[in-house]
């Protein structure tokens, strides 16, 4: 059986964002939305304050509250590991986007055709761009995906519904690793399958260091940290990022 | 025959409501995807009919075997 | 077997006749306006999306992902709540004092539970679809699941009913005379015929319906109490008191309503003989009771936050305290603690002005609407676990434009009523007897 994870170096973690970019070409997010974000903290009083990056993807959690309040069962957990969010049925209430402790979910205020980088449907934009890749429109995100046969990758697909990082569904099927785990140059995300001995997530959860965000909350996520401490309250982001749609 | 209408009419009602609440619409959990599909589609519609066949048993009570008035009826 | 013979009644009184009086059409002519203002608004959310309204996500979308629909929608299920509860003491404790008020409570159960449904569907941002999922795949864990179950299907059908069977006699005692509904009274009086039995059929079965409707009440209360309590995500939300204290606001902003409308009612029909002060001061207790318990459940929840709340908590209770919520929030608690205060003095005197109860009714009316709004919104704006930072939200025109066509449509649905159907239940013949 396989139980994905994914651990994340926070000593590693150097702020340059190339997973934030990844995440978004690999899955074709519209402008405003971003399902990997990276906090930029400042903790402590100046002069002894401290400096930390923390990569903040979707906590795929065991015990979520997401799937929990889902009206419709349009989010929902696969027993692989992942939450997923089938854009086919999601009515768009945003409950999901409430009971998320993390605030990873992203809601498509504006049709997300309208939205997009290029416009997929110019006939010159090939020439444009001159054949290079990325930017490119993932075929994949149109098709079904699992055992359950439900179409939940990538995103922009419909005004009205919400979505959110999907440990790149899509790509796990082809046996890759999810696009920010493959684009990160110094490798602070490290992603594996829990019920293989063998991987070496297992080796980076059993650190003596590793901490998840939130454990108060009893969502069990599935995503850790190793290499630094859970922000306090009182950490403040420098880079605020606010996203305009 | 008012009396044995009305209690059948209650009786489903409440049946409908905790048939499709506990077998037919979708199990507690947030843990498989099993838990996120109904086990009988269109299963949230049978437990609101329970729950109007429930309280439209008073109309039943109320209006059943009325002699039909010239010119208007239900 | 009832036999087919006109209804034992005596002329009706003018008051009690269905006419138009000149305040109904000026009130009609303006919710016509704001209906037309309102799916102009709708259309245009439609459209373009619901980026039109103030609302963004949470965290780096920096806003309140819900918004003046959501507290509206809360608004609206509470006063349908209390409707009803007026029309089940009725039944329940034999408060036949109250019996004037019973229609009007009941029409205000069903118009607000409509108006709450409709709320729901001008937030998903699927509307449509949303219309057939919920039908078709609904999870029972979810809060929503009670919500649109036992409070839209549930609750608004049970009160339709209640309302439809209590009209029966009035329709069939108006379905005799030549006029331009009567096909409509026919309809509604279906077959009613005034003879003891069928009397004391209906008293049995309002007596029965009353004691399934006040369970369903709580529990559906309670589950949209639920909706937000539940959420260890949401500081400000996830609180064991959320429940009982929806189902108490809910009391007092839906008595209030009723004493607003039974005020209306009596000074533009002319109803000052049965809508007497002694009708008034039975709600304004009973409005009473049920403040004493909100204002209660506010201070607990206050000294909670403020003594022994955690950072998330204290940042919420900052804003609302202090900071950018300061003005709602101290004005809602003004217009919740200010008529207790007038209302205590009015038991403690014995002197209940109808006057002053409506103004009590319509200022508790507004808190209510300001603390359901203090409820969605603060924490979704300050209460985010993750060092977002603060976020902000104002409610966009699309947003006041929608809410204020549904309102419309409310008071389009009450004056529609009033002319189909007396406000006020006709009084049978021999409590006329007894009153003369």
């Amino acid at each position: 059986m396989t139980r994905y994870a994914m651990v994340i170096d926070l000593d590693r973690c150097q702020g340059c964002r190339a997973c934030v970019e990844a995440c978004k070409v690999e899955n074709n997010t519209p402008q405003g939305s971003l399902w990997m974000h990276v906090f930029r903290l400042e903790e402590g009083t100046y002069p002894s304050t401290t400096m930390s990056f923390l990569p903040r993807p979707c906590q795929h959690c065991d015990n979520a509250p997401c799937v929990k309040v889902c009206p419709v069962g349009a989010r929902y957990k696969r027993e692989d590991g992942l939450v997923l969010t089938d854009f086919d049925r999601c009515i768009g209430c945003r409950y999901c986007e409430l009971a998320c402790p993390y605030g990873v979910n992203v809601f498509n205020w504006s049709d997300p055709a309208e939205h997009q980088y290029l416009d997929w449907d110019d006939p010159d934009l090939p020439d444009e761009v001159r054949g290079s890749v990325p930017p490119w429109h993932n075929p994949d995100h149109d098709v079904v995906h699992g055992d359950e046969q439900r179409r939940t990758s990538g995103g922009g697909h419909a005004k009205g519904v919400v979505e959110k990082c999907t440990f790149c569904v899509q790509r796990l099927e082809r046996g890759e690793l999810p696009a920010c785990a493959t684009t990160c140059p110094v490798n602070a995300i490290i992603f594996g399958d829990t019920d293989d001995p063998g991987d070496s997530v297992n080796a980076e959860i059993a650190r003596g260091d590793a901490f998840d965000l939130l454990p108060e909350a009893g969502t069990k996520p599935r995503v850790h940290y190793v290499g630094g401490k859970h922000p306090t309250r009182s950490a403040r982001e420098i880079e605020r990022v606010e996203v305009e749609v | 025959m008012r009396r044995t209408w009305t209690l059948t009419l209650i009786v489903s009602g409440l049946a409908l409501m905790a048939i499709s609440y506990f077998g037919l619409a979708a199990p507690w959990g947030a843990d498989s995807v099993a838990n996120s599909n109904p086990r009988m589609p269109f299963a949230p519609l049978v437990f609101v009919v329970g729950v109007m066949l429930l309280f439209g048993s008073a109309i039943v009570y109320e209006l059943y075997g009325r002699a039909p008035r010239g010119g208007g009826e239900e | 077997m009832a036999t087919t013979q006109p209804i034992h009644h005596r002329e009706l009184a003018p008051q009690e006749m269905l006419g138009r009086s000149r305040i109904w059409t000026l009130v009609m002519g303006l919710a016509v306006i704001g209906l037309v203002l309102g799916i102009v608004s709708y259309a245009r959310e439609l459209t373009g999306g619901m980026v039109v309204t103030g609302m963004r996500d949470v965290g780096i979308g920096g806003g309140a992902t819900w918004g003046l629909y959501v507290a509206f929608l809360i608004y609206m299920m509470g006063v349908s709540f209390a409707g009803i509860t007026i029309a089940a003491m009725i039944r329940l404790l034999k408060l036949e004092q109250l019996r004037p008020v019973g229609r009007i409570a009941e029409i205000l159960s069903v118009v607000a539970v409509v108006l709450g449904g409709l709320a729901i569907i001008v937030d998903l941002g699927q509307p449509l679809r949303g219309l057939v999922n919920l039908f078709r795949y609904a999870r029972p864990q979810s809060p929503f699941f009670g919500t649109f179950t036992l409070v839209l299907a549930g609750y608004g059908f049970a009160s339709l009913v209640y309302l439809y069977l209590g009209s029966r006699r009035d329709a069939a005692v108006l379905a005799e005379r030549p006029g331009r509904l009567q096909w409509l009274h026919r309809f509604v009086a279906s077959g009613y015929s005034d003879t003891p039995e069928e009397r004391e059929r209906h008293d049995r079965a309002s007596f029965w319906l009353a004691v399934g409707i006040v369970p369903l009440l709580v529990v559906a209360s309670s589950t949209l109490g639920f909706v937000f309590g539940l959420q260890i995500g949401r500081p400000g939300w996830f609180s064991a008191l959320q429940a009982p204290a929806f189902v108490t606001l809910a009391g007092v902003s839906g008595v209030g309503l009723v004493i607003v409308l039974a005020a209306l009612v009596r000074h533009a029909e002319h109803r000052s003989d049965v809508l007497t002060p002694a009708v008034f001061a039975w709600l304004g207790k009973l409005m009473l009771g049920l403040l004493f318990v909100y204002v209660y459940f506010m201070a607990v929840e206050l000294v909670t936050a403020t003594y022994a709340g955690s950072e998330a908590d204290a940042d919420i209770t900052a804003a609302l305290l202090t900071g950018t919520y300061a003005p709602i929030f101290w004005t809602s608690v003004a217009f919740l603690v200010v008529p207790l205060g007038l209302l205590v003095y009015a038991a403690l005197a014995k002197r209940w002005s109808i006057g002053m109860l409506t103004a009590v009714s319509v200022l508790v009316n507004l808190g209510a609407l300001g603390k359901r709004y203090l409820i969605v919104v603060p924490s979704q704006t300050h209460g985010t676990l993750l060092p977002y930072g603060e976020g902000s939200y104002t409610p966009a025109l699309v947003e006041y434009g929608v809410v204020l066509g549904l309102v419309a449509l409310g008071v389009l649905m009450i004056g529609a009523f009033m002319k189909a159907l007396p406000v006020i239940e006709l009084q049978r013949e021999e409590e006329v007897g007894q009153d003369a």
